[in-house]
């Protein structure tokens, strides 16, 4: 789908989005460094060491909201919308951690004779302490993966880096995630961050993202077992029509590992292949728009019924054959070849 | 670790590896681009910017993919 390149597609709901992205941005920093000045003993916090933490905290926070959004994601078609903007998320989390990096630099290494970067290494080379661990190089660390995800969110690099280096820099944002825990807690270890509550949210805060990944895994496999029980010879039992909402779908997979998104729209069933020709970006959580598959990922289009995107471009996807009976929707365990015509079923 | 020396040194390729960066994204945004892509044709300023930073951290791989003539897509 080469349409000319635009800085950023706008549209009403993403300005929505925006608005409520940066509103909150502002008034977690507020709220942050407001309870920390009223609650503090007045003697050792400063302004700026607050506006630090807030900004560290806060990046914290959204990492955190990042992690959510994919498994979320998975166990309800509610927060689909999350994970279709989550690149703005990305980006605003990669400037709050770079503003936090860039103030904590500064307080902390840019009185000194040395140059701050090379302070922030070397000033407290003990490595091999953890009271004493220079916990801001695993703040790097993390820092430089937020950017290269940032830098890399444009569309531009979806069509130019080939899938495997995008997808490896995109579980990159798990290391990044331990990395933060770390500098997080062994910068309480070393007397920065104070009060001993951090510790304990960091860790409710991982056993939540854990305890997400974990559901969602369950689900998902649970969902599998069923398909598995549900093969009626060279047909699957997909469950019932009335459980697709309209112009979205279903995801299902083969027993032979073939994943099917099946789609309701205008009285009528279709099944395709649910993954996506570009960069195989799964089509079961797009939805219908002009009549037409829109993959979520950046939106290119296939025909329902044939698996094939509307002329003039030529690419393909495998059909499935489906049937409706009863109320329930069977699809058949195999594919068809890729753009070859598969009869929608009507809905009975 | 742990040694100013040292650790300025590794910085300085560092900053050596981002320089080499800009210059390849100045000449891969000018002459490149639109060979290996056809959504850059007549994209503006904008869009060449906020791809900038991506370009000066990675580009061995954009090098390599200018210099394969790029594959086409979409
Ligand atoms: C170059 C990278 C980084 C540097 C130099 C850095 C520096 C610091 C410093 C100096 C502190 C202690 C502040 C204090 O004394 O209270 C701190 C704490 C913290 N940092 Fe970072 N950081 C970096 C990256 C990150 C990133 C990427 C994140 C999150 C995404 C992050 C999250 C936090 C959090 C949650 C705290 C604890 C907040 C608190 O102390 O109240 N940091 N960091
Ligand atoms: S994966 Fe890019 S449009 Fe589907």
């Amino acid at each position: 789908m080469a349409a000319t390149y635009k800085p950023v597609l706008w549209n009403a709901h993403k300005r929505i989005y925006d608005t409520i992205l940066i509103a909150g941005i502002v008034a977690y920093l507020a709220i942050f460094i407001a309870v920390g000045y009223a609650t503090a003993d007045s003697a050792n916090t400063s302004l700026e060491i607050l506006t630090i933490s807030a900004l560290g905290a806060c990046a914290f926070f959204m990492l955190h909201i990042v992690l959510a959004i994919g498994p979320l994601a998975r166990l309800s078609p509610k927060f689909l919308p999350l994970l279709y903007n989550r690149r703005h998320l990305g980006v605003a989390l990669f400037v709050v951690a770079a503003s936090h990096a860039i103030f904590g630099t500064i307080w902390y290494h840019g009185y000194g004779v040395i140059n701050p970067i090379v302070s922030l290494f070397v000033s407290n080379p003990r490595y091999d302490a953890i009271g004493a661990f220079p916990f801001e190089s695993l703040g790097v660390i993390a820092l430089v993966i937020l950017f290269l995800m940032a830098a890399t969110s444009h569309d531009f690099w979806l069509n130019n880096l080939s899938p495997a280096v995008w997808k490896t820099l995109h579980m990159l944002i798990y290391p990044a995630y331990g990395s933060v825990v770390l500098h997080v807690l062994l910068g309480a270890a070393s007397g920065h961050g104070g009060s001993p509550l951090y510790v304990w949210a960091v860790a409710a805060g991982f056993a939540i993202i854990v305890g997400l990944h974990i559901t969602a895994g369950i689900a998902q496999s649970g969902r599998d077992a069923a398909t598995r029980r549900n093969l009626d010879g060279d047909w699957i039992d997909a469950g019932t029509v009335a459980d697709i909402p309209e112009k979205r779908a279903r995801r299902i997979t083969t027993p032979s590992g073939h994943q099917i998104a099946i789609f309701k729209y205008d009285g009528k069933v279709a099944a395709i292949s649910n993954v996506c020709a570009h960069q195989m970006g799964p089509l079961a959580e797009g939805c219908i728009k002009d009549g037409l598959v829109t993959c979520p990922w950046h939106g290119w289009q296939y025909d329902p019924a044939t698996g094939r995107s509307p002329a003039p471009y030529t690419e393909k996807v495998e059909t499935f054959a489906v049937r409706v009976k009863d109320g329930r929707v069977f699809v058949a365990a195999k594919p068809n070849p890729k753009g070859a015509a598969a009869t929608p079923a009507a809905i009975g | 670790m742990g040694n100013i020396e040292s650790t300025a040194a590794a910085l300085n390729l560092v900053a050596l590896y981002a320089a080499a960066g800009v210059i390849f994204a100045i000449l891969f945004l000018l002459f490149g681009i639109t060979r290996i892509d056809n959504g850059a044709k007549g994209a503006g300023l904008g869009f060449r910017l906020l791809i900038l930073p991506g370009l000066i951290a990675l580009w061995p791989l954009m090098l390599i993919r200018w210099l394969s003539g790029g594959q086409p897509h979409g």
